[in-house]
């Protein structure tokens, strides 16, 4: 173990000190007894008030550090709950989406195995009129059955196209997810950078913590340029400040004279 | 026609590319930001541009100032299609000189709707 060299000196003192005291008792010197009892207890006084002092220096730094971190507090007050409420809203985005796109696969197959059986059976009766095996009647029917059958197919072939087109556009949460996402990744890369900040100052055995880069898509307050705020998530910004939906964009732009 | 289509999310642009295809436009390109857009815009002869706001590096409405800011683009329609949603936004796309503004989610309905109004104007 490395002793600092005022350790040593301190120590020295304390040790001429004691044989002092030790030579001034035996002689029953009381005069003496009493100054360097008084003095080394002064000394001993001054030791705990100069670590005090080194304590309230080393506590008002550390408060000083929390509140130049400030950002920190404002981070957890608003932005954490904020993250939240947007997580919860990607939650509902993407159940809603894997809904729509379930129904319209969901109405779809039964459409698909209805044309299928029908044409089976169709074929069949094709087949026995290729043979010249059908009756007269049977062939009247057989006829009847194929005009129902292709005007049935004109019309569940255009469902089942609609309902395509459903998967496809059920598709756009993938963009306005990821949009809500991506600031959330912006926040917690905040977050975690100001965490370390705070790590750095209040110990020093911290000090070779890395500082994490952020997002290449820009912090949640800071941004290049417009500032963008991506999706509307309901309950995150006043609601007088956005439009609700295509009819409101077509309400402000027409009021524009568009 | 040829179309350019702007967005950084794949997804969104194979969307848009297979609705465009639906109203019977199969001519189209893809950009997924206003940098790599602007040059593909300058050097191909497109009639038509779709693009998004919010995304890395060159933004949306930084493409729409670029385009009107050239004088070989400046008179190219431009769809805005996006998630931004706020008033004081699609107000200054419409100073920036946008044709026409979408906001996602949208349906095939809208963007035909916006596609045939556009032109109509750009003919008129």
């Amino acid at each position: 173990m490395v002793v600092d060299e005022s350790d040593n000196d301190e120590r020295q003192h304390w040790i001429s000190r004691a044989k002092e005291l030790a030579i001034y008792i035996e002689a029953g010197n009381e005069e003496q007894v009493n100054r360097l009892l008084d003095e080394l207890s002064r000394r001993r006084e001054t030791n705990l008030f100069q670590e005090l002092g080194k304590l309230t220096r080393e506590f008002h730094e550390a408060l000083n550090s929390f509140r130049l971190d400030a950002r920190i507090a404002d981070l957890t007050q608003d932005h954490i709950p904020d993250a939240k409420q947007r997580l919860g809203y990607v939650i509902s985005m993407t159940e809603q989406a894997a809904n729509r796109t379930l129904n319209a696969v969901e109405g779809s197959i039964p459409l698909c195995e209805e044309l299928s059986s029908r044409a089976h059976s169709l074929r069949e009766q094709w087949s026995r009129f290729l043979q010249r095996a059908l009756t007269p009647a049977e062939f009247r029917t057989l006829s009847r059955s194929l005009d129902q059958y292709l005007s049935r197919a004109e019309d569940d072939t255009v469902r089942i196209r609609d309902s395509l087109s459903e998967v496809l556009m059920a598709q756009d949460y993938q963009d306005l997810t990821g949009q809500i996402l991506q600031r959330v990744v912006s926040l917690v890369n905040e977050m975690e950078e100001h965490l370390v900040r705070l790590i750095r100052v209040s110990g020093q055995r911290f000090t070779d913590v890395p500082i994490p880069k952020g997002s290449s898509y820009g912090t949640v307050e800071e941004t290049d340029g417009p500032v963008v705020h991506g999706p509307h998530v309901p309950g995150t910004a006043p609601e007088e400040e956005v439009v609700h939906g295509q009819d409101d964009v077509d309400a402000l732009l027409s009021s524009l004279g568009f | 026609m040829k179309i350019l289509i702007v967005d950084d999310f794949s997804t969104m642009r194979r969307i848009i590319k297979n609705l465009l295809r639906d109203l019977g436009y199969n001519n189209t390109a893809e950009a997924d930001d206003g940098n790599s857009a602007l040059p593909m815009l300058q050097a191909g002869n497109f009639e038509f541009l779709v693009t998004d706001w919010n995304m890395p590096g060159m933004q949306g409405i930084d493409l729409l100032k670029a385009v009107r800011a050239d004088p070989k683009l400046a008179k190219l329609p431009v769809l805005m299609v996006t998630a931004e949603s706020k008033r004081d936004q699609i107000i200054a796309a419409a100073q920036a000189g946008v044709n026409g503004y979408i906001v996602k989610p949208f349906n095939a309905v809208t963007l035909k709707e916006k596609i045939d109004k556009i032109f109509e104007r750009v003919q008129s």
